[in-house]
C-alpha cells in the first residue's frame, strides 16, 4: 500500500511506452483512425494488439491506484498543516488524467467514442463562455474533419502530457527522496499481471462511429467515464456542480478543520557540529545547510524551514548529540523538538522503566499496537514517529540494564513520516548514521514492523517471545 | 502468508480493473427507441428598424464609420416549439448570444422517442412577434430504432429540415 503513489507513476510509463507503439500505427483522419487501431487490435493482435491493451489497462488501473492512494492519506491524516501542499497539487494530477483517458478514448472513433464526443459537448456546452453548441459538431458525420483529429491527438500525445510531467513534479517537489519507482518485484508482478490481463481480456473497438445512429447501449470504462452516464440523467449542469464541489472539497480538506500544527524544529548552535545528518534524514527537504554564521570552527550549520517542517522529530533520532548519556549537561541536542523534546523523551523512559520491565516498548502515536500495549499494562514510551528516537536511547535502555528488551512498533507497516520505520532499521543494524553501538546486541532489539503481517496477533506474540527470552537470559545470569 | 496475502491483493486489483474496464454495460436508449436532436443557430430579427441617416449626420461623423444606415445591435428572443404527433415534446425561448444580444441563439436539444412513424412538427418565431410564427414546417417521419434524426434550419432555403 505505501508503493501507490510510484506505482501510479509506473502505470504511467507503461501508458506511455505502449502509447507510443500505438502512435506509430495510427493514423489522425476520420477515416483512419478507427481502421488503424483495428489493424493493431486485429492483424497485429500479437504486439500491437497487447500494446493497446497494456494501454488501456495501464490507464485504468492508474485511476485506481490514485484513488486507493488518496484515500490511503486521508485514511492516515497526512494532507494537513504542512503537507497541505503536496495533497493539493495531486488534483490537477486527478484532472489530467481523466482528460487524457477521454481524449484516448475519443481517438478511436467507435461508438463508445462517438457517445464520449456528444457527451463531452454537451458537458463543454453548459459552460456559458461559448456561443455556438460544440455538440451540434457531432450531430452528423459531415460536420467532422480530419482536423479535429489532429487537435485531439496533439491533446492526447503532446499537450496534456507536458502538463503531467509538469505536475508530477510539482506534486512531490516538496518531498526529499520521492519514490518514483516502485520496487522491482512490484514491478515484474504488475508487468507481468498486465500482459497476463492483456492476452486474457484484449482491449477491442466497439462498433465504427457512425452519427446517424445513437447506439442502444455501450460498454463504457467506468473507470474513466463514470460522471457521463449522470450527464444525460440530471443535466450537464448539475454534472459540473457535482465535480466543482468534489474538487472545492478536496482542495479546502487540509483546512476541514485546520490541523493544530506542533512547533516546529529548533536548531541550537552550541550543540550543532554542522554534520547534516539531520538533512539528510529530514523526509520533507525541511532542513536546509548554510555556511556557519557564530564563528565557531565548523564549515556549516543547518536551518529549518517552518513551512516545510512537519515537526515528526527524525531529525533529532539522527542527531548525534541527542544522547541520554550526558552527565554534566542539560540534554540539548543540535536540533530538537520544543514540545516533545529529548530531554522529554529521557524522562518517559526512565518512568517506564521505574520498575524494570522485561520488555520496555516504544510505539508510534499512530501506531495501531498501543491499544494493545496499554489494555495488558506493558511499559510503553509513546512518540510521535519511532524515527525520532536516538540508537544512543536504546543502548541507553540496555546498558544501563533498565529492561532486558526493547520493542519498537511503527504505524502499521508504513511510516506516517516517509522514511521514520526505514531509517530506524538501518540505525540499529549499523547502515546509517548514527549507528547503534556495537556494545549493544542488536538481537535484543525488535521491530514489529519487520515481522510478517505485524497486526495486533503477532505482536502480542513478539511481545511474549521477547518476554520469554529476557526471562531465559535473567535466569542464565 | 504475507506472499500469500499480496498475491490475493494482486489478484484483487487486477480483477477489479479488468471488471469496471467494460462492465456493467451503459444502456443509453431503450428497446425500439430512436433519438432526434434538434440542432440549429438562427439569429434573431433586429429589435428596431435601421434608420436612414441623413447627409449632415453623416459628414459629422469620421470617415471610416460613414454607413447609411444606423441599425440597433440587439435582437429578438428565439422562440421555438416542436411537436411530435401533435403533443407539444419541446418548447423554449433563447436569449441571444453576445455581450449586446446581437448573436445568434442556439438550440440543441435531444429527445428520446419510441421508433415507429411519427408526425414531427416544428415552428420558430424570431421576429417578436406576439402572434403566430415565422418558420413553421412539419414532416411525416418514420424512425427506425437506434436512429439519430437531427432537425435543423437550413438558413439558405430558410426552411427546416429533417435528416
Amino acid at each position: 500500500m505505501h508503493h501507490l503513489g510510484s506505482l501510479t507513476i509506473f502505470f504511467c510509463w507503461i501508458a506511455l511506452i505502449s502509447g507510443i507503439w500505438l502512435l506509430i500505427f495510427f493514423r489522425t483522419s476520420v477515416a483512419g483512425a478507427f481502421d488503424s487501431i483495428e489493424y493493431l487490435t486485429q492483424k497485429q493482435w500479437y504486439i500491437g494488439g497487447i500494446m493497446r491493451s497494456l494501454h488501456r489497462y495501464s490507464s485504468d488501473a492508474l485511476i485506481l491506484t490514485i484513488a486507493l492512494h488518496i484515500g490511503r492519506e486521508f485514511s492516515r491524516d497526512t494532507y494537513r498543516v504542512t503537507r497541505w501542499f503536496t495533497w493539493v497539487a495531486g488534483l490537477p494530477l486527478v484532472w489530467m488524467i481523466f482528460i487524457l483517458g477521454i481524449t484516448g478514448y475519443w481517438l478511436v472513433w467507435d461508438q463508445l467514442a462517438q457517445y464520449i464526443a456528444l457527451t463531452s459537448s454537451e458537458l463543454l456546452d453548459a459552460i456559458p463562455i461559448f456561443t455556438s453548441k460544440m455538440a451540434a459538431n457531432f450531430l452528423s458525420d459531415a460536420a467532422i474533419s480530419d482536423r479535429f483529429f489532429t487537435l485531439m491527438a496533439f491533446l492526447h500525445l503532446i499537450g496534456l502530457p507536458i502538463f503531467l510531467v509538469f505536475g508530477i513534479w510539482l506534486h512531490v517537489f516538496r518531498l526529499s527522496r520521492p519514490s518514483i519507482n516502485p520496487p522491482t518485484t512490484l514491478m515484474a508482478g504488475t508487468l507481468l499481471a498486465m500482459l497476463a490481463l492483456s492476452l486474457l481480456f484484449p482491449a477491442v473497438s466497439q462498433d465504427r462511429a457512425d452519427l446517424a445512429v445513437a447506439p442502444q447501449s455501450l460498454q463504457i470504462d467506468w473507470f474513466y467515464l463514470h460522471v457521463y452516464p449522470l450527464v444525460q440523467r440530471w443535466s450537464p449542469e448539475w454534472v459540473w456542480l457535482l465535480l466543482v464541489a468534489i474538487s472545492a472539497l478536496i482542495v479546502f480538506l487540509p483546512w476541514l478543520p485546520p490541523g493544530k500544527k506542533a512547533a516546529v524544529a529548533k536548531v541550537d548552535l552550541d550543540n550543532c557540529n554542522g554534520c547534516q545528518r539531520c538533512a539528510e534524514d529530514c523526509p520533507y527537504s525541511a532542513i536546509q545547510v548554510v555556511p556557519r554564521s557564530d564563528g565557531k570552527r565548523y564549515e556549516h550549520e543547518v536551518t529549518v524551514d517552518p513551512d516545510l517542517c512537519t515537526s515528526c522529530g527524525i531529525c533529532v533520532g539522527a542527531c548525534p548529540t541527542a544522547t541520554p548519556f550526558r552527565k554534566h549537561s542539560d540534554l540539548i541536542p543540535g536540533i530538537d523538538l520544543p514540545e516533545n523534546s529529548a530531554e522529554h523523551l529521557r524522562d518517559m523512559v526512565d518512568t517506564a522503566t521505574t520498575e524494570r520491565p522485561l520488555v520496555l516498548s516504544f510505539a508510534c502515536s499512530g501506531s495501531s499496537e498501543i491499544a494493545w500495549l496499554t489494555k495488558h499494562k506493558k511499559s510503553c514510551v509513546e512518540v510521535a514517529c519511532v524515527g525520532q528516537i536516538p540508537p544512543a536511547f536504546f543502548d541507553y535502555v540496555l546498558s544501563r540494564d533498565l529492561s532486558d528488551r526493547v520493542l519498537l512498533t511503527g504505524c502499521g507497516g508504513s511510516c506516517r513520516h516517509r522514511f521514520g520505520l526505514e531509517w530506524t532499521s538501518q540505525r540499529i543494524t549499523r547502515q546509517r548514521d548514527p549507528n547503534l553501538r556495537l556494545r549493544v546486541g542488536a538481537h535484543r532489539i525488535a521491530m514489529a514492523w519487520e515481522q510478517p503481517w505485524s497486526e495486533q496477533g503477532s505482536l502480542q506474540k513478539l511481545h511474549s517471545n521477547l518476554e520469554r527470552d529476557a526471562r531465559e537470559n535473567t535466569e542464565c545470569d | 502468508m504475507r506472499l500469500i496475502g499480496q498475491l490475493i491483493s494482486f489478484a484483487i486489483f487486477f480483477a477489479f480493473v479488468a471488471l469496471f474496464s467494460v462492465a456493467p454495460e451503459l444502456r443509453l436508449l431503450d428497446d425500439n427507441e430512436a433519438i432526434v436532436s434538434l440542432s440549429f443557430s438562427h439569429a434573431a430579427n433586429r429589435v428596431g428598424e435601421c434608420k436612414r441617416l441623413s447627409q449632415e449626420k453623416l459628414l459629422a461623423l469620421p470617415p471610416n464609420m460613414r454607413k447609411p444606415d444606423d441599425c440597433p445591435r440587439e435582437r429578438h428572443s428565439l422562440q421555438v416549439e416542436f411537436f411530435v404527433d401533435n403533443e407539444l415534446a419541446y418548447e423554449t425561448t433563447l436569449a441571444p448570444s453576445g455581450m449586446w444580444n446581437d448573436g445568434k441563439s442556439t438550440v440543441y436539444q435531444r429527445l428520446r422517442i419510441p421508433a415507429g412513424p411519427h408526425l414531427l412538427h416544428i415552428r420558430m418565431n424570431d421576429s417578436g412577434t406576439q402572434q403566430g410564427y415565422d418558420f413553421d414546417d412539419s414532416a411525416m417521419i418514420n424512425l427506425s430504432p437506434e436512429q439519430n434524426l437531427v432537425v435543423f434550419f437550413d438558413a439558405s432555403e430558410q426552411r427546416f429540415q429533417f435528416r
